[in-house]
C-alpha cells in the first residue's frame, strides 16, 4: 500500500511541522544553554549539545543578578495583574450588570485604549513619573502594565459576567449579602475561568514588556528580565550561552504558566483578540 | 401589605443604580485617565515646545515648529518608510503563514496538547528574546540559518551586516513570532464552521482545493478581517525585535518610527520633537483602530 494514501500519516506531519515550528528556537536556546563557549564557535554547527554542563548557569547569576532581575519581574507582573484584575473586574460587572449610560461608548473607548502605541505613552509616563518622584519605584511599572491590559481583561471579564444567572445573585442578595459581597461571593467564583484567562493574559503582558520597562526602571537594581538580559551583550561581544542560559531561565515561569493552563489561554486570547 | 424593596437599593447602602454603576468604574477610569488619556494629551501638549534637556531645562512655546522639522527630517522618512514597508511585509506574510499553521492545526488530532502548545509558546515568548535568538540565528559565521544555506549548497550571507538582508531578516523575524496568533485567531474561525458543507461539497464532488475556496475562505473571512486589522496596528508600533536585532542598524536601514521616538526622546533627551514624532505614530494608529471600530460595530448590526 502507498504510504502517501494513508491519512495518518499526512496528520502527523501536519503536527510535525507546527510543533517544530514553535517548539524550534525554544528548544534550541535550551541545547545552547547547556554547550560551552568551544562548542559554540565549532564549524560546522552542532544541533545537539555534545558534551553538556550547567556551567553557564552559574555564571549566568554571577555575571549580572539575573535573581534580582527575576525577582524585580515577579513583582511587577505579579502587582500589575492582582491590580488590574481587581479593577476590571469592578467595571466588567458594572458593564455587565448595571444600568450604565452610553455603555458602548465606554466599550469601544477601552478597545481604542487598548490599541494606543506604547512608544507614544513612553515620553509623558516617562516626564510624569520623574515629576511623582516615582520613577525607579515598582509602581512606575505596575501601574502602566496594569493600565495596559486592563482593557482586554475588562472585556473579557464582561463575557463573562453576563453569563452568570442573575437569579443566583438575587438569592445571595435576599440572604443578606451586599451587592459586591454577592459579586465577590457569586460572580467572581463562578466565573473562575474568566478571572483566570484575563490574570494570565496581564501576567504574560507584563512579563514580556520591554519599552517602558527600560526606560521607567533604569536603575541597575530595579530591571526586570527582558531589559537585564539585553546587558550580557557588550559593544563587541555576544556571549550567546550566557544568553541562552538567562532565556531559558526567563523563559521558564511563562512556558509553565501556558502549558499548564492552555486551554484558557487560547480561549483568553480568541475571543479579546489581544495585541501579538 | 409591605411591597419589596427594589434588591439593589437595599443591598449597596442608599447607592442608586447609577451611583453603584459610577463608583464601580471609578477605578478603571481613573487608572486608564492616568497612564493612557492624560499623557496623550499631555504628549500633544509637550510637541508643540521646543524643550530638550541638553540645551537646558526651559521650554519654549514654538506652535507647530516640530510637526515643520519632521516633515523635513530625512531620518523621520527613513523610519516611516522602514515602519509601512514592515506593515505591507509581516501583516500579508504573517497572514499566509498563520492561515496555514491553523489549516495544520486543524486536522484531527488525537492529542491535541502539543499542537496548541506549538502554537502558543512562540506567542508568549517575549519579543525582545525572539530578536535575540533571531539575532543568534542569522549570525554570520555560528548561525542555523547560514548552516542550512551551506548544507544545501548555497553560500554565507553577512546577514545583519548588509542593509537589506537585515531589514528581511527582521520581516522573517515578525513573520515567525506573530503568525502563531494569527494562527490561532483563525482556529478559532475555522472550528465555528460546520462540518456539514464539507460533507455536503464532498458529496458535490468538489475536491479538497474547492472545499478551501468556496466554504473555507469565505466563512473565514470575519476571523481573517480581525487578524489583519490587529495585526496591523501592532506591526506600526514595531519596536522590540529590530532593536534586539540590529538596533536600527546598519546604518539607520531598520529604524522603526516607534524606535525613533525612543532615540529622540529617551537617549537624546529632546522631549518636544520626540513628542511631535510620537503624535504622529499616535495618529497613525489611531486612523486604524477607528476603522477597525466600525467594521466591528458593523459586524455588531
Amino acid at each position: 500500500m502507498n504510504p502517501f494514501k494513508n491519512p495518518r500519516l499526512w496528520v502527523w506531519l501536519a503536527a510535525a511541522i507546527v510543533v517544530v515550528n514553535g517548539f524550534f528556537p525554544s528548544v534550541w536556546i535550551f541545547f545552547t544553554s547547556l554547550k560551552l563557549e568551544g562548542e559554540l564557535t565549532r564549524i560546522p554547527i552542532t544541533y545537539w549539545p555534545q558534551d553538556p554542563t550547567f556551567q553557564n548557569y552559574l555564571q549566568a547569576f554571577r555575571e549580572q543578578p539575573l535573581g534580582r532581575y527575576f525577582l524585580n519581574s515577579v513583582i511587577v507582573a505579579v502587582g500589575s495583574t492582582l491590580l488590574c484584575v481587581g479593577v476590571a473586574s469592578l467595571a466588567a460587572y458594572a458593564l455587565a450588570r448595571l444600568r450604565v449610560p452610553r455603555r458602548n461608548l465606554i466599550l469601544s473607548l477601552l478597545v481604542g485604549v487598548s490599541m494606543f502605541p506604547v512608544a507614544s505613552l513612553m515620553v509623558p509616563l516617562y516626564q510624569i513619573f520623574n515629576e511623582l518622584g516615582l520613577r525607579n519605584n515598582y509602581l512606575a511599572l505596575i501601574l502602566p502594565h496594569a493600565a495596559l491590559s486592563l482593557p482586554v481583561a475588562t472585556l473579557t471579564l464582561v463575557s463573562f459576567f453576563a453569563g452568570i444567572p442573575r437569579d443566583l445573585e438575587a438569592a445571595a442578595m435576599v440572604d443578606g449579602s451586599s451587592r459586591l459581597g454577592a459579586l465577590w461571593r457569586i460572580v467572581v467564583p463562578l466565573s473562575a475561568p474568566g478571572v483566570f484567562t484575563a490574570a494570565i493574559l496581564a501576567f504574560v503582558n507584563s512579563w514580556d514588556e520591554f519599552l517602558l520597562a527600560s526606560t521607567l526602571l533604569p536603575a541597575k537594581a530595579m530591571r526586570t528580565l527582558p531589559v537585564g538580559i539585553q546587558l550580557y551583550q557588550g559593544e563587541y561581544v555576544f556571549p550567546w550561552p550566557l544568553i541562552s542560559a538567562a532565556l531559558v531561565v526567563a523563559l521558564v515561569p511563562v512556558a509553565l504558566v501556558i502549558a499548564i493552563f492552555q486551554e484558557r489561554v487560547v480561549g483568553g486570547l480568541t475571543q479579546g483578540g489581544v495585541k501579538g | 401589605m409591605n411591597r419589596p424593596q427594589p434588591r439593589y437599593r437595599r443591598s449597596f447602602g442608599d447607592l442608586s443604580e447609577g451611583a453603584l454603576a459610577f463608583w464601580l468604574l471609578l477605578p478603571a477610569g481613573l487608572l486608564l485617565g492616568l497612564i493612557a488619556l492624560y499623557p496623550v494629551l499631555r504628549l500633544v501638549y509637550t510637541s508643540f515646545f521646543q524643550y530638550q534637556l541638553t540645551l537646558g531645562p526651559e521650554a519654549s512655546f514654538n506652535g507647530l515648529e516640530n510637526y515643520a522639522a519632521a516633515l523635513r527630517d530625512a531620518r523621520f522618512w527613513n523610519a516611516l518608510k522602514n515602519t509601512s514597508l514592515i506593515v505591507l511585509i509581516t501583516v500579508p506574510g504573517a497572514l499566509v503563514v498563520g492561515l496555514l499553521l491553523a489549516l495544520l492545526a486543524n486536522l484531527p488530532f488525537r492529542v491535541k496538547w502539543p499542537v496548541r502548545l506549538g502554537l502558543l509558546l512562540p506567542w508568549a515568548l517575549p519579543l525582545v528574546f525572539v530578536g535575540l535568538i533571531f539575532q543568534w540565528f542569522f549570525d554570520s559565521q555560528y548561525g542555523v540559518v547560514n548552516d542550512l544555506i551551506v548544507r544545501l549548497g548555497g553560500e554565507r550571507q553577512f546577514w545583519l551586516f548588509r542593509p537589506d538582508l537585515a531589514f528581511w531578516a527582521i520581516c522573517f523575524t515578525i513573520i515567525w513570532k506573530t503568525s502563531s496568533f494569527v494562527a490561532l485567531i483563525l482556529l478559532a474561525g475555522l472550528q465555528t464552521i460546520p462540518k456539514e458543507l464539507y460533507e455536503a461539497a464532498e458529496v458535490d464532488g468538489a475536491n479538497p482545493f474547492q472545499r478551501f475556496w468556496r466554504v473555507t475562505l469565505p466563512l473565514l473571512t470575519p476571523a481573517i478581517l480581525v487578524a489583519l486589522i490587529f495585526r496591523t496596528i501592532t506591526a506600526f508600533q514595531t519596536f522590540d525585535i529590530p532593536y534586539a536585532m540590529t538596533k536600527g542598524g546598519p546604518g539607520n536601514a531598520t529604524e522603526t518610527l516607534a524606535m525613533y521616538v525612543r532615540v529622540t526622546s529617551i537617549e537624546n533627551l529632546n522631549f518636544g520633537y520626540g513628542s511631535a514624532l510620537a503624535v504622529l505614530l499616535f495618529l497613525l494608529s489611531m486612523a486604524i483602530t477607528v476603522i477597525y471600530l466600525r467594521y466591528v460595530r458593523g459586524a455588531d448590526e
